[in-house]
């Protein structure tokens, strides 16, 4: 099997059109993104990278290479996050005015892009909190063109505090979004130790707590698998079961998660296996 | 032509020139390091402001660097489209995300219109508005005066899109520019540390034109200096040391070279020194170190003792020559010169001391000579200046002063002894036996003596003394050996200059010759046949007579021309008729005249002038002994002529019985001393006197008698058979005034006086 999908890479993958968009978005932000024209009979699929990537982290350029190869249309943009024809990774301490709501929209602008490209079913894959994004914008009002949702290695978006202290920044957040305060905070989120933030941004993902991804992976109207690396460290514990209870997982043995090295190809499997379902 | 210079000078003159050079190398080579050292300086400088070039062109490269990083970086062009949050994107973000160095001094954005997007913070100002060409989307670089310093900022434009196609804004960055030039480059030449930037507080100028507008200094080069250091120091010391090695050199030369060449010269020079005598030993004995030097140091020695050896055969030669010069080459004694010098030495002004000058004369030397010839003459000689000097002690000198007469000076010497050495010389003299040549009579000798005592006497007077005492020792009749006295002054007068000038002026004028008449009276009646005319010389008033006159002519060997004078003086008297008319008349003539043509033709010449007049010549032995024939053969002209030869002094000499039977005379004129022996109460004396007298008229002769004095005498030359007498019993020889006074009283001569004692007086003058 990874030797057929080798060869699909290697040689079929290199008759796909490949091409990089850009795309304008309603706030005159300038969004990139690979584009990959598959056959038209094949459910596209639109790949949303991780936390502060681009389209062009390993994880998600591996599989646009591999679903690409597979003949399949393809869409990996990138997020601007603020940042207009952004190319590059946002780094942890960048002023992060972001929000989960603007991700949702660039995802519904780039799914109708890819909608008027594409007649076809459109499958959404993330990875990380790329899966979390997508989870947010499938748990608002999705496309109808929206067939199935693959989460790769999915996190919870949980920040390192107790529940009470917790619950005080949440707080705090709301406040200072009411009152408007043109301020910047710093928090662990994620994997950022120091996370610097508008609260608006900051608190439109901490809203997004690991029960809230469980319910709403729980709730979504068409069909998810949830990807994960046996051995993906940089999650909590027991998400990877409490997934398991709620949601179809398949568990990588082995990867971790970035699901790189050998372990790109048993996803890549895995991802068409999903998509064959469909 | 160029005047010779002493080897000092010159050596001194090329060491002087060498150093000189050599400073003027040092010089020249210290100048040629400072020119290259200038030029080393000016590439450096332009190495330095190369480096400051490249330094301004690294630190825009790496400025535009950071910046072009900067307007790629997506937060900026996040700023660019959200600028809420621009401070502090600006004052932490930028600089916490690594993007621009701690050392950027500011750091800002602007809009596409180049205003910028928030004011800026107060330590790090920006501008506030892009100059115009940072709005033509180029990369622009300013380097501006701020608050005393200086500062570079950096604009470039930032664009949305990659293809650069969307211009978002720009980015500014600011730099200290001193300290991000000196960051920029390593400076090699270009020293920064005292950087300064020619603008006016505040003012502007594009990168690109900096570099005219910064001051900085040249970083030393410490190689250079090290090396310039080391060639002061090598150079120093290489001047140093080559002077040294000259003056050693120099010094080498000297007393290798010079020192030998100028002792050399110095010896060189003193021979040529007038009176510079001759070294007697090298000029450079040791050996000199140089080859061709101590060749010519041998050549010069070589030279100087072969020069020294001429030099002593000179003066050895000239020695000879001096000793030649002053010997007598027959008798080997000094000669007069010798004399005269030995004489000059005493000093003739000088005040003598004790010295005793001793005149020896050989007695008749003219007869032996005149008899046995002049070999025997010089034989006798010769034995004469033997015996002498063999007399003498060996430090006192003989000299031979003429003819047979001897000197010596002896020195300290007293009467006592001078006397004992003349008895000496006399007895040395009279022990010579010339028998072997011929010769049976002795030879006696003269000796005239003078002293001075130390009494201040002079030279002048001493030898006058010692002539007069010889004269009177050859007196007839005198002792050989007289010691000058005080009774001798009257006869100073005839060895004094005017007697000899008297003489020499009679010779040349006869008219000064003054002839006295004595007659010759014919035995036994006594009566008057002739007289015999007997020179006096009157000279300045005073008579002259013949003691002092024939010295003088037999010294100055004058008797051929004294005789020709007197013949004159005859004829004057004969011709003025001073003689009565046929009075006969005789002359004396000496040896050597009557050998001599010229006193034979004048003579003959008398007999001619004055015919019938009898003429009577008197001739001495000695001329019948010296060149007989050439004597004959005159007496025989002169009796062919009619003139009557008598032989005057006949046994006053050697009166040889050899020629007593061949003499060619006429008259044989006896002696005065031998006429005398008839006086003497020695009858042997008187029959020896009668024996002789009988001898000479067996053969033929007539005979005359001289100092006939007294009756007595008279008869007894009668007796003996003289047949003429002369004498003062008849008369004294007279001038012609008195004497013809005389004669007109009485043909018949009276006998003067009777008086022996006043006829002895008289009679003690020659005859002559």
């Amino acid at each position: 099997m990874r030797f057929f999908l080798l060869l699909i890479v290697s040689c079929i993958g290199l008759a796909a059109r490949a091409a990089p968009v850009e795309l304008t978005l309603p706030d005159k932000l300038v969004a990139k993104a690979e584009y990959r024209e598959g056959d038209a009979d094949k459910p596209a699929v639109i790949l949303l990278h991780g936390f502060l990537q681009t389209h062009e982290f390993p994880t998600i350029h591996s599989l646009v290479e591999g679903l690409a190869g597979s003949g399949r249309t393809v869409l990996a943009p990138t997020l601007t996050l603020g940042v207009t024809y952004r190319s590059q990774s946002m780094a942890c301490e960048a002023i992060h005015t972001h929000t989960m709501s603007g991700v949702e929209r660039e995802i519904d602008t780039w799914v109708k892009w890819l909608k008027a490209r594409h007649k076809g079913p459109i499958i959404l894959l993330g990875h990380s909190f790329g899966s979390v994004e997508v989870l947010a914008y499938l748990s608002g009002k999705p496309d109808p063109a929206i067939t199935r949702f693959i989460g790769i290695s999915i996190i919870e978006g949980r920040l390192r505090l107790d529940a009470e202290r917790f619950g005080k920044l949440i707080r705090e957040m709301r406040r200072a979004v009411k009152s408007g305060e043109p301020r910047v905070v710093t928090h662990p989120f994620s994997f950022c130790q120091k996370y610097q933030a508008t609260p608006a941004s900051l608190l439109s993902y901490l809203e997004w707590t690991p029960r809230r991804v469980l319910d709403a992976s729980a709730r979504l109207p068409l069909p998810n698998l949830f990807i994960m690396g046996g051995l993906d460290d940089r999650l909590g514990d027991g998400w990877v079961e409490k997934l398991k209870a709620r949601n179809r997982v398949k568990i990588i043995p082995g990867a971790n998660h970035f699901m790189d090295g050998e372990h790109e190809f048993d996803l890549l499997d895995a991802v068409l296996t999903e998509l064959q379902a469909s | 032509m160029l005047k010779p210079q002493s080897i000092v000078r010159l050596a001194g003159l090329f060491v002087l020139l060498v150093a000189g050079f050599i400073v003027f190398l040092g010089g020249y080579l210290w100048l040629e390091m400072e020119r290259v050292s200038g030029q080393i300086r000016a590439r450096e400088v332009l190495s330095a402001s190369s480096e400051v070039e490249a330094g301004l062109a690294e630190m825009r490269q790496r400025a535009t660097r950071m910046a072009q990083a900067l307007a790629l970086w997506d937060e900026t062009r996040q700023q660019l489209s959200f600028s809420e949050y621009y401070q502090l994107w600006r004052d932490d973000r930028v600089r916490d995300a690594g993007m621009i160095s701690d050392k950027v001094a500011g750091v800002a954005l602007y809009d596409k219109q180049g205003r910028i997007l928030a004011p800026s913070h107060p330590d790090r100002p920006m501008l506030a508005k892009l100059p115009g060409e940072a709005l033509q989307g180029v990369t622009t670089a300013l380097l501006q005066r701020e608050n005393g310093g200086s500062r570079f900022s950096l604009f470039v434009p930032v664009h949305a899109d990659p293809d650069h196609r969307i211009l978002l804004g720009h980015v500014g960055i600011k730099f200290d520019f001193t300290g991000e030039l000196r960051r920029a480059h390593a400076y090699q030449f270009a020293d920064l540390s005292r950087l300064r930037l020619d603008l006016p507080e505040g003012g502007t100028v594009d990168l690109d034109q900096a570099i005219s507008h910064l001051r900085f200094s040249i970083r030393p080069n410490p190689d250079l200096a090290s090396f310039h250091d080391l060639f002061r120091a090598s150079l120093t010391r290489l001047v140093v040391v080559i002077l040294l090695l000259l003056f050693t050199a120099a010094w080498l030369l000297g007393r290798l070279l010079v020192r030998p060449l100028r002792a050399l010269s110095d010896e060189i020079d003193n021979l040529r020194e007038p009176g510079g005598s001759l070294p007697y030993k090298p000029a450079q004995a040791s050996p000199l170190p140089i080859l061709e030097l101590e060749n010519v140091r041998r050549s010069f020695n070589d030279y100087q003792a072969r020069l020294s050896e001429l030099h002593s055969d000179l003066e050895q030669n000239s020695r000879d020559f001096y000793d030649q010069a002053r010997r007598d080459a027959l008798t080997g004694a000094f000669n007069r010169r010798a004399f005269d010098e030995d004489w000059k030495s005493l000093g003739e002004d000088r005040r003598l001391g004790r010295v005793a000058l001793l005149l020896f004369d050989c007695d008749h030397f003219k007869a032996i000579n005149d008899t046995y010839g002049h070999q025997v003459g010089d034989v006798v000689i010769q034995s004469i200046a033997g015996a002498l000097q063999h007399a003498l002690r060996a430090d006192d000198r003989l000299y031979r002063l003429g003819g047979d007469e001897f000197a010596t000076m002896l020195r300290d010497a007293d009467t006592l002894r001078a006397e004992r050495v003349a008895e000496r010389c006399i007895e040395q003299v009279l022990s010579q036996d010339f028998r072997a040549h011929g010769m049976s009579e002795p030879t006696t000798i003269s000796i005239g003596i003078a002293l001075s005592e130390g009494d201040g006497m002079t030279l002048h007077e001493l030898q006058k003394r010692a002539d007069l005492a010889m004269y009177t020792a050859k007196r007839p009749g005198s002792r050989k050996l007289v010691f000058y006295s005080e009774d001798m002054g009257g006869m100073a007068a005839l060895v004094a200059n005017k007697e000899i000038s008297a003489v020499f002026q009679a010779i040349e004028n006869p008219d000064l010759i003054e002839l006295h008449y004595q007659s010759v009276m014919s035995l036994p009646m006594a009566t008057k046949e002739y007289v015999e005319a007997l020179a006096r010389i009157r000279f300045e008033g005073e008579l002259i007579g013949p003691g002092a006159i024939f010295p003088i002519v037999q010294a100055r060997n004058l008797d051929t021309e004294f005789d020709l004078a007197v013949l004159r003086a005859l004829d004057r008297d004969l011709t003025q008729g001073r003689l009565p008319a046929g009075q006969g008349v005789s002359v004396n003539l000496s040896a050597p005249s009557i050998v001599h043509a010229k006193v034979v033709a004048a003579l003959a010449e008398l007999i001619r002038a004055h015919p019938g007049r009898k003429i009577v010549v008197e001739i001495t032995e000695t001329a019948l002994i010296t060149q007989i024939e050439i004597a004959s053969d005159n007496i025989r002209r002169l009796r062919e002529a009619g003139c009557l030869v008598a032989l005057d002094d006949f046994g006053s000499g050697y009166s040889s019985l050899r020629y007593l039977a061949s003499m060619p005379v006429d008259l044989v004129k006896f002696d005065i001393s031998m006429v005398r022996l008839l006086d003497s109460g020695d009858r042997r004396q008187q029959l020896m006197m009668e024996d002789i007298s009988s001898l000479v008229v067996t053969s033929g002769y007539r005979m005359v008698a001289e100092g006939v004095e007294t009756r007595e005498l008279l008869d007894k030359v009668i007796r003996l058979g003289f047949s003429h007498a002369q004498g003062y019993y008849f008369d004294q020889p007279q001038a012609p005034a008195a004497w013809e006074a005389r004669e007109q009283g009485s043909h018949l001569v009276t006998p003067l006086r009777e008086s022996a004692t006043e006829a002895a007086t008289a009679t003690t003058a020659p005859s002559t």
